[in-house]
This record gives C-alpha cells, structure tokens and sequence, in this order.
C-alpha cells in the first residue's frame, strides 16, 4: 500500500477530477479558451524549467495550448449555417476515474509547500485521469439536442499541482490543477 | 365564436352528425361537413384548380360559406383518423414533461347519465358540472377529459384533486358518480373504441401504401402521383389539399416508424421521388426534411414549383442531397436557375441529369454547413529508443487475455493501481459492480474508494472474475491507436529524486463472453497506463503505477454470423490458482440435468428451476440451491410441483 491510494488522496483526487472536468467540458462547449488550465506558462513550472505540456490529437502533437484552442475555435466554424442549433460542438463526459501517480509530488514546488504539506494530505498530488464520452457535431447548446454527427471520445489528463495559485488560497479563479499531459482520441 | 359543441353542430344544415360515436373527444369538435357527392378529387385536380385552399377550406368556423370541395364523409372520417393518428404521437411526446404536479382521475358513470346520448358522450356537460361543483373556494377548471371505455379520465393539478374527489357519490343526471384517484398514464383508446379501430385501419392502409410504393434495390420510395393512387383515393385520402398534406403528414410519420434508428432509416432510404404531385410550394411537404433529413436522391420534376421562393423551405435541408430533378416546373426557366440551386445545396453533383460538383467539391462546400471532427491520424509513439511502450503492450494483451495471473506477477507490484469504468452496464454486467465511474457513483461514495483497487494480488483477483477476453491481434495495426510519451515527476523508487515516466493510452476492440448469457461480443475500449521505474529485484525494470481500463457497451455478435467462429469455449478463460476460477460453462445436456436435479430437491417445477439457475447463480448448482433458500417463503404457488415439504 503507497500513499496513491491513501484514502485522503482518493477523495481529493476524485473531487479535484470533478472539478477539472466540470471546468474543462464546460469551457470547450462554451467556446472559451481552456489554455489557461495547462502548464505552460505559469511561474512556478517556468521556473522549474518545467518542459511545455505535451499535447496530442488523434495522434497529431499540438506544440501549445494556445494552439489547441485555436484547433477547437477551427473546429466549432460552420459559416454557412445560418441556425444556431446547428452550428455548435458539444462533449459530453459520460465517464470519468482518477488514479494518483505520484502523492509526493515535488517538481517546481516552493519550499513552502513543501513544508506544509505531507504526501497524504491530498494536495501534492499527481494525477492521472480519463474521461469518456461522446462528442456530437451540428448540434445545439442542450442535452438530447438534435445532431449531424457523432463521436465517442476519450480524454487522458495527467495533471499536477498549480504552486502559484495554492500559496495563495485566497487568490480566486486560478485552477488548483495543471495538465502536463493531454491525449485525445475520437471514433 | 365560442367553441361548438356537440348539440349545436350538429344542429347545424339538418344533417346527422359523424360524431355521434363516443370516445371521439379527442379531435377538434368540429360540425358536419356538407357532403359533396362528387366525391374523390384527385390531389392533381384540387392544387391544378387552384381552389381557396388552406385549413380553413375544410373549418366550419371559417369556411362555413365558402365555395370549394367539401370533402366527403369517407374523408371526412378519414381526416379525423389521421388527426387522432397524428394528436397521438404529439400527446405521446409531449406527456413526460406535463406530467409533473398533475394527478389522473378516473371517472365512473356517465354512460349510465342521460347526457351520454349528447353528441360528445356528456362529456363537456359532465366537466361542466364537475368545474361548477367544486369551485366553491375559487374557480377551479379541469381542461380536456379523455372518454375511455366505461370511465372518463381527467389529469388534474395535485391542489385540485381534493376538491374533485369530495363529489365522489355525486349524482350526475340521474347516474351516480365514482370518482377516484388513478395511476396514469390515461389508457389507450381501446380496440373496441370504434374511431380507434379505423385509426389503426387508416394506418395499416397507409402502411401497405408505403411498402408497395418502396424499392428495396433502389433504396428508393416513391410517392410520385399520389393523387392517382388507388388505395389512398379510395380512402379519400387526397380529396383537397388541406387532407392531402395532412395524409403526407402521416406518411411520413409511419415511414419513420418502421426504423428503429435513423442510422437504419438513412441506409434503408436513399431516394424519394415526389413527381407529379402538383406541388406549388415544397411547405406541403416540409415534414421529409425532418423524417429523412440525410436523402441522396430527390425527384421533384413534373410539380408547379414557380420560384425560388416556392423551394426556399428547403434551402437549408437535405445537407446530402447529391441528385435532384427539377424538370417541368416553372422555376427551371429562370435566369438564376441552376446556380442558386448549386448555392442551396451543398452536396449536390447532379442536377436534372447533369453534373453540377465534383464529388471533392461537394465535401469541401458540405464543410460550411457543419462542424468538422479532428482528423484521425495513426498511432503516435513516442517511447524513445528501446521500444517500451512497443514491447510492453504486445506481452500485456497476450498475457491478459492468456495468464492474468502471470501477467500481475510481471508487471505489477503492491503499489499498482487499477479500476476499470463503464458507461450505462446493465445490473446483470459482470463489470456492474466494479465500474469507478466518478460520474455515476459520484467522487463522496463508499465505491470510489472500494473501487480503486491497489496491490498486485488485489489486482490480480478481481482479474480472474472477470470475463474471459480475446483482443484484436496487435497485427492488425489497423485496429489500434497507441500513444505514448514520457513525462517527469514521478516519484523515484528509491525515495530520493524524480524518475521520469511512460503514459501510455491504448484503444482498440475486444471480444468477451457475457457470463449470464454466454453470449459471445465485442467492446471497444481504452486503456491507459502509467508506468514508472521498479522496486529492485523485480522482473522488469519499469512497472504498473496505474492501469485505468474504460470499457464501452457490449455489442453481441449476430447468431449465425461467420464471427461466430469464436465460441465460448475457445475464448482462452485467464487461469488463476491463487483466486476462484471461473466456472466452465455447461452444455446444454448438463444444464437439463441440474434443471432436474434442482427440481428434484427444492420441489420447483422445471420452468422455475431453469429461471433459478439462469438468473443471478449463472448455472453454479450450489448457488441456485442457496439463493432457493432465501426466496423460498416469496415465490408464487406455481412454482412449485408440488406444495413443498
């Protein structure tokens, strides 16, 4: 028995996971740049010299988040079609799990931090997680909308803790947990 | 004007009323039509004639002096058949989302009142008397009742409800009332409900309509000339416009209904053809974009369309159209003919017999209409040099689907994870009640923690209870995506230092048994691993940190199909002397006998014998026997041979 499956960092995985796929499909259907949730360019990881986060899309590398949104933002245009529930890109997450893969998490991590947190508290934690469900195409805003087309997807996050923004609990909006890792596949 | 009903309508030219039948409450309450007695008015000669047409040709209300075909009494009947055709699905769509708050009411007693002889069965009289009775603290109304054999059913809101069910007892024009609370939904009309039984005539009629008029080679329905069929003339279905497109309507309802899904329909229907039809403006028959909505090929030639505007309706549907004709109406003469409708239709090649697109361009103009998934690119492995991820995804299938056990000893060690996760499995799934699927069971559970397994021999024996599995031969490169790079910031085994790490994602099919059924399938499926530098003195250099397995539905293979060549018995079942082995399956010969064996201790008769072996013991004799113990005192009388001992 390590301490990845010790029962704190079970249950703050699992509800980190919760959080990041609440935050991450809602952001994508919504048409809202999702780069700010990977690691690249954030102090912490910079200062570590931390490698960017290594992203791939039905097999093609994506050099940076910023170019998987714009990816995304390729994918979404539909110029011609003039009806609004036609037009969009839904994912919807039928399934989810986690495992932590490392609850001693130490890399770009501030001393601080360090100090404060022991590998079973639930919070230096490394975590591996993949998300199924199904994509559809043409499509409107809501659930059961009709559709063109239809995918089954499968997202696979490795994900590591946001130093700058857990010193700093009180600073709101900035993701607890960073994605170093990205792979998708759709059929 | 204030709604007609019943007595008044009918009073109306001296002619008995077509509504007299009870039940009939559905409908619009409508008076009785003047009978032409010219009778069957082909659609061709209705829409070429020109006549006011529109609903209200047809509505007492509007067109009670207009000039124009009245239709008959056959189509007169027959409209009401499609209406309550076409009100019925509505109302079935519809039901789920009214529902909420609302109570049903089962009333009993107005066929013995004297207001059962009103045209409309007593039953607006009847919700008058209710309303009037019961609105003594404020005004209460009960909308439409539904006449059901011998009872009329309300749905009521909930804060209604006691008010209405103080009148139980209630004396109704000369009938006692029962009023009572009942379990919704309101029944079906019955087949003894006269309207009902010609409803469903009207559908069968409208059915064989359909399947004479398809070409199974052509994937093709023709509905060209509908006017001059004969079985839809003789049911009057095409008598005037209004009933034509309503009868269209119903068509293209049914059509839809003999497709389970739309993938069936698409593949089953590629071609329409709807020439000669006389059709003045494609509005008449906008339902086909919503039925068939993926059509190759459409005939519209030999019909009145004068101008774009006649075919505008259209203009965003039927995104895969490839093939239209549009010979003989007025439109093809206009100057922007051809291009505007090129415009129109993005996948459109061949127009009136000419090519129009090339097929390449058609799939680049088809872009601009819908959003465009990723392009599927093969496997990308990025596992350095010594092939890692290569050489351990070629032993991890083989051994998972030949010696589980060997393969834990392997790769896994007391820090290893695993869980697997499904969408929707049945209960009966053997993954059921193993799936960590967050989503469902929710991150606060006891299973999200029972349900993440750690440790090689925890590992290793929920392996052995699952289903025997074969994958899809990894030469068959073909069927699988494997990805995979490196990543740092694991942690080193040595409890100093960072190791770098291999994420591995695998996707690909499998064939399983279900257990239960001893059904041979297939599942995709996706597996990710994480692997990270050994403990030393194991095996391997590298080892499981994580394995998470997400399995999609479980698809049978066809009885008979030539993929039936895998057996039961010859899908390698994963051995395993540390846990319990997977029970052999029984033949058919052994299953007779524990059937009668069972029969023979417990006292049930066969059936019930085989439904307890079948079901949750999945023919383990003892298992059957115990799970008889503990249903013994609930199951039925015969169940049993004899009254047991």
């Amino acid at each position: 028995m390590s301490t990845n499956s010790h029962e704190t960092n079970v249950r703050c995985s699992s509800e980190a996971a919760k959080s990041f796929v609440d935050w991450y499909y809602r952001a994508v259907n919504d048409g809202k740049p999702v780069a700010p949730g990977y690691v690249n360019g954030h102090a912490a990881y910079d200062r570590a010299a931390h490698p960017p986060a290594d992203i791939c899309v039905n097999g093609l590398v994506v050099a940076t988040p910023q170019e998987f949104d714009k990816l995304l933002e390729q994918q979404r245009q539909a110029p011609k079609q003039p009806d609004p529930s036609k037009k969009r890109v839904r994912y919807e997450a039928e399934a989810y799990d986690v495992h932590v893969i490392n609850a001693d998490y130490r890399l770009g991590a501030p001393q601080k931090m360090l100090d404060l947190h022991s590998p079973t508290d639930g919070v230096r934690m490394m975590m591996a997680l993949s998300v199924t469900g199904t994509v559809y195409f043409g499509t409107g805003r809501n659930k059961d909308d009709d559709y063109w087309e239809k995918q089954s997807f499968h997202d696979r996050f490795i994900l590591v803790p946001n130093w700058d923004a857990l010193e700093r609990p009180a600073a709101r909006g900035g993701r607890r947990y960073l994605v170093v890792s990205h792979n998708y596949r759709a059929n | 004007m204030a709604p007609p009903t019943g007595p008044r309508g009918g009073g109306h030219g001296n002619r008995p009323t077509v509504r007299g039948a009870r039940g009939a409450g559905v409908g619009k309450r409508r008076a009785t039509p003047r009978t032409d007695r010219d009778g069957d008015v082909s659609m061709d000669s209705i829409t070429s004639a020109k006549i006011p047409t529109g609903p209200s040709a047809q509505s007492t209300r509007g067109g009670r002096g207009s000039r124009g075909g009245r239709p008959s009494r056959t189509s007169s009947r027959f409209a009401q058949n499609v209406r309550n055709y076409v009100s019925e699905q509505d109302g079935a769509s519809r039901n789920p989302k009214s529902q909420f708050n609302k109570v049903f009411i089962k009333i009993h007693g107005l066929k013995d009142s004297k207001a059962a002889s009103n045209s409309d069965g007593g039953l607006r009289s009847l919700l008058e008397f209710l309303e009037r009775k019961s609105s003594h603290e404020r005004p209460i109304t009960f909308g439409k009742g539904f006449i059901r054999g011998d009872h009329v059913w309300l749905k009521v809101n909930q804060a209604d409800t006691h008010h209405l069910l103080k009148l139980n007892g209630f004396t109704f024009a000369g009938a006692p009332l029962g009023i009572q609370e009942a379990a919704g939904p309101i029944p079906e009309q019955g087949s003894t409900d006269d309207p009902e039984t010609k409803t469903t005539d009207t559908k069968d009629k409208l059915l064989a309509v359909l399947a004479s008029r398809y070409n199974v080679e052509q994937k093709l329905l023709d509905l060209s000339a509908l006017g001059a069929d004969q079985t839809l003339r003789s049911m009057g279905a095409f008598e005037n416009k209004a009933l034509a497109e309503k009868s269209f309507k119903a068509l293209m309802r049914l059509t839809a209904t003999r497709y389970d899904s739309a993938a069936e329909k698409e593949a089953a229907i590629q071609a329409v053809t709807l020439a000669n039809n006389d059709i003045l403006d494609v509005g008449e028959v906008f339902t086909m974009a919503q039925t068939l909505p993926r059509l190759r090929r459409l005939d519209l030639s030999g019909n009145q369309l004068q101008d774009f505007h006649k075919l505008s309706k259209w203009r965003h549907e039927f995104r895969l159209l490839e093939e239209l004709h549009l010979v003989g109406n007025p439109l093809t003469n206009l100057s922007n003919y051809p291009t505007q409708v090129i415009e129109w239709f993005p996948s459109l090649q061949i127009l009136d017999g000419h090519r129009v697109r090339a097929a390449e361009e058609a799939a680049e103009a088809l872009k601009a209409w819908f959003p465009v998934p990723f392009p599927r690119l093969p496997s990308n492995l990025r596992d350095g040099e010594n092939n890692v991820a290569s050489t351990f995804v070629a032993n991890f299938f083989t051994l998972y689907d030949h010696d589980r056990l060997a393969l834990v000893r392997q790769f896994y060690d007391a820090e290893s994870i695993f869980s697997l996760n499904t969408g929707t499995e049945p209960a009966t799934s053997p993954y059921h009640n193993f799936s960590r699927n967050l989503e469902t069971i929710g991150v606060r559970s006891s299973s999200a923690i029972q349900r993440l397994l750690s440790g090689a021999n925890v590992i290793g024996e929920l392996w052995a209870q699952l289903p025997a599995t074969r994958h899809v031969s990894l030469e068959q490169a073909g069927e699988w995506q494997i990805d995979c790079h490196t990543f740092p910031g694991l942690a080193d085994p040595s409890g100093q230092g960072i190791a770098t790490g291999l994420v591995i994602t695998v996707h690909s099919r499998l064939e399983e048994v279900d257990p239960t059924k001893q059904l041979v399938g297939t599942r995709a499926f996706s597996r990710s691993f994480i692997l990270g530098p050994s403990l030393p003195g194991a095996p391997h250099p590298y080892r499981v940190i994580s394995d998470d397995l997400s399995l999609r539905a479980f698809v049978p293979q066809q009885t008979g199909a030539p993929a039936q060549a895998a057996p039961a018995a010859a899908v390698p079942v994963a051995p395993s002397a540390a846990s319990p082995p997977v029970p052999p399956v029984p033949s058919d010969l052994e299953r007779a006998q524990m059937v009668l064996e069972l029969s023979k201790l417990t006292g049930m008769n066969a059936h019930y014998s085989e439904l307890c072996l079948a079901g949750l013991a999945n023919w383990d004799f003892n298992l059957a026997l115990r799970s008889f113990e503990e249903k013994k005192a609930e199951l039925p009388p015969e169940a049993f041979v004899a009254p047991p001992a």
